[in-house]
């Protein structure tokens, strides 16, 4: 079975009956690396459409959860059910709860290293006191603002308060949580939390994948936010400086938060300085000072490793490029594309009005950008097919569309693999206006396909 | 990716049911399994077909059992016709399964599998219908137009699935406003079945309940009792666990007597 990835939580939903027999054929430890492969710091399995399980049927979860957890610090567990399950849960492994239970999804990635969506206000209770300040300092490390309702009176009480509350957490269990550094964008910058004490295990916490890619679509301003950590060694040293060193390459700053001397050699400083790297106190002396983050290159996303032309291997493949964001839109829409014209020149986008953006990068054999440009009506009607209904919710298209631009970037690794080019592909990334894309693109040549669906034109771009 | 143009070509291309099956279904009517053995038998892939699905494990029979007269004799009129309607199903199976792995062997046994059940929930609920008994193998019919109309995009329905949980009947829906369930009725019509076997089965989708009250109770059980089918191991390796969505609280109210009657 293959998991749902999105913002770094892989979801398996299994359907019907778990139990001894069934519940190995449901997932594998191949399905799981799978997971863990694009990027998921957290495995949940959803039991929303189970019916029935047994302990027996989810032993085998478990089991797995445990080599998960152990080899890549992944937050593993079970989400989506009802009180019933959760008390079946909590009867079965009374004592020996290392996993994570999240009522919801939706709970589930407020707990997640990348999360997105912050300072929500949440309400929260556990009978468990321990539980309850361990969610608690989770959630306020994540930027949001939690309330604990300190007893289920308490708790009744405040939930009447409608709207008081963005998210109500209950039902919920943090069993081992994942090692991974949480990180978060802000703007056009990325941030990064460490606590404790830094070694080389930083290596293995660390998403090294996400914060190329980070880099490869144009990210340039990475802050450690380090208020927690008590002191490194020499192995987190030369893990930053490197990290700096080949940020260096794309013109990206990395920068310290609150990182503190006292237990950590100033002579450590002064080597992570000569490696590029800046310190400040607090966060807002960088996110407040509008000339600081224009220095630290966080007021434009654009790529300056980037200035890099089209070669011939690249137009060599267009046609496979052209030939997966066709289809996958043709199979969104179930419309028929027209090509009306193909120019090489920097992007050039005459109506700005109505339109989103959205672009995927790869790297691998081969390196680039592609750059898909909707007229809304298109990008809205494309999102029917996995919202199921019109909608105007411009979060929701923009989150739809991130995932239509996922299955092109699918698609064109599995096209360019059958052909003996072997590429990755990054996260994808939305653009509310053309402005913000132009911000990232109006400086890159490339090639622009404009295609007709229904009338309706939409570009494509290729750079790198 | 699926148009109208192509479900209407599935729809047009099913075959009317032969006729030797439609006399056997005919004399099964009237309750003349004798007649209806002896028609039977001059269908030799029929004859094969109900050797093979009565003498598997699930229906339970101690001795092998190889005479058609024998096996309706055994069955009784309802589950005879039921067997033959089966049998009608497979006639539109494909040879060589591709987005789902199944063969003919595991097919009929996913036939077996739901009717020997589905047999077991009548008695439970003290129902003796015998169009109500064949219902249950119109069901599978849901997993071969699956197949028909998704084979030919099994990448495009796998990149779609890696973004978003989807299942096949949604996906169906969305892009052409017609489920698969619907397909099934036009195949139940087609073969001239009650129109009480459609009725179930679209409200054994889960997503469209009946107003008939007691039509619509048996719509849950048989959804529930898919999902209980397709939740065994074999069924989940050939990709049939998620193919629609498990709707749990359609089915919820019914599940507490059907955990007795599947010994949960």
């Amino acid at each position: 079975m293959r998991a749902v990835v999105k913002s770094g939580v892989g979801v398996f939903t299994p359907q019907g009956f778990l139990d001894g027999n069934s519940s190995s054929t449901f997932i594998s430890m191949e399905d799981i690396e799978a997971t863990i492969k694009l990027n998921a710091d957290m495995i949940l399995v959803s039991l929303k459409k189970v019916i029935f399980f047994n302990r027996n049927g989810l032993d085998a979860f478990v089991k797995m959860f445990a080599k998960i957890r152990t080899a890549h610090h992944t937050t593993v567990g079970f989400c989506d059910y009802d009180y019933k399950k959760f008390q079946a849960i909590n009867k079965f492994y009374k004592n020996e709860l290392n996993f994570c239970l999240f009522q919801s999804q939706e709970i589930a990635s407020l707990f997640a290293s990348s999360f997105k969506n912050q300072n929500k206000n949440i309400l929260l209770f556990s009978p468990d006191k321990s539980q309850s300040a361990a969610m608690a300092i989770e959630l306020h490390d994540n930027g949001h603002n939690p309330i604990i309702a300190q007893t289920q009176e308490e708790f009744n009480i405040k939930i009447k308060a409608q709207n008081a509350y963005d998210i109500i957490i209950k039902d919920t269990y943090l069993g081992q949580m994942g090692q991974k550094v949480a990180t978060r964008v802000t703007g056009n910058a990325i941030i990064y939390s460490v606590s404790s004490f830094l070694d080389a295990e930083i290596g293995n916490t660390f998403n090294i994948s996400y914060h190329n890619n980070s880099l490869n679509v144009g990210f340039r301003l990475f802050i450690f936010e380090a208020y927690k950590v008590v002191s490194m060694n020499v192995h987190a040293l030369n893990f930053f400086s490197k990290l700096a060193s080949s940020g260096a390459e794309y013109n990206a700053t990395i920068c310290f938060v609150g990182l503190t001397f006292e237990k950590t050699p100033l002579s450590f400083k002064e080597t992570l300085e000569d490696s590029g790297i800046m310190f400040f106190n607090q966060m807002d002396d960088i996110l407040k000072n509008k000339e600081l983050l224009e220095d630290l290159g966080a007021s434009s996303a654009a790529n300056v490793k980037t200035k890099r032309v089209l070669n011939k291997v690249l137009v060599t493949e267009l046609p496979n490029f052209i030939n997966a964001t066709v289809r996958t839109i043709e199979m969104m829409t179930n419309a028929k594309a027209v090509k009306q014209s193909v120019n090489i020149n920097k992007i050039e986008i005459l109506e700005k009005e109505n339109k989103i953006a959205s672009s995927i990068g790869f790297y691998g054999d081969i390196d680039g950008m592609i750059i898909l440009i909707f007229p809304t009506g298109i990008a809205k009607k494309a999102c029917e097919l996995l919202i199921g209904e019109q909608t105007d919710d411009e979060e929701m298209i923009l989150d739809t569309l991130a995932e239509l631009v996922n299955i092109v970037g699918g698609k064109v690794k599995t096209l360019l693999h059958d052909e003996g080019v072997n590429v990755d592909i990054t996260l994808p990334r939305t653009y509310q206006s053309i402005d913000a894309l132009l911000e990232v693109a109006q400086e890159k040549k490339g090639v622009q396909v404009e295609l007709s669906f229904n009338n309706d034109k939409f570009l494509f771009f290729l750079t790198r | 990716m699926i148009t109208q143009d192509k479900i209407d070509g599935f729809i047009r291309k099913i075959p009317p049911s032969p006729k030797i099956l439609k006399v056997t279904l005919m004399f099964l009517e009237k309750g003349e399994l004798v007649k209806a053995a002896q028609i039977a038998k001059e269908d030799l892939a029929l004859s094969a077909y109900l050797r093979v699905l009565v003498n598997k494990p699930i229906y339970g029979f101690k001795n092998q059992v190889n005479d058609i007269s024998q096996i309706f004799g055994i069955l009784g009129v309802a589950r005879s016709q039921q067997a033959v309607y089966n049998y009608m199903i497979t006639l539109l199976s494909p040879d060589k399964w591709k987005l789902f792995k199944l063969n003919k062997t595991s097919f009929e046994n996913l036939q077996a599998d739901l009717s020997a059940n589905w047999h077991k929930i009548l008695v439970y609920l003290n129902i003796n219908d015998k169009d109500i008994g064949s219902s249950i193998t119109l069901l599978p019919a849901s997993v071969i137009v699956s197949e028909a109309l998704f084979r030919e995009h099994m990448d495009e329905v796998s990149l779609l699935r890696s973004v978003h949980a989807i299942d096949l009947n949604t996906i169906l829906v969305r892009l052409c406003s017609i489920d698969l369930f619907d397909i099934c009725e036009q195949i139940s019509i087609k073969w001239e079945m009650s129109d009480n076997v459609a009725l179930i089965i679209q409200a054994s989708s889960g997503i469209k309940p009946t107003n008939d009250v007691t039509l619509n109770n048996l719509g849950k059980w048989m959804h529930l009792l898919l999902f209980y089918t397709l939740s065994k191991p074999n069924f989940i390796e050939a990709g049939l666990n998620d193919f629609i969505d498990f709707q749990i609280d359609y089915a919820q109210d019914v599940y507490d007597d059907f955990s007795k009657v599947m010994d949960l």
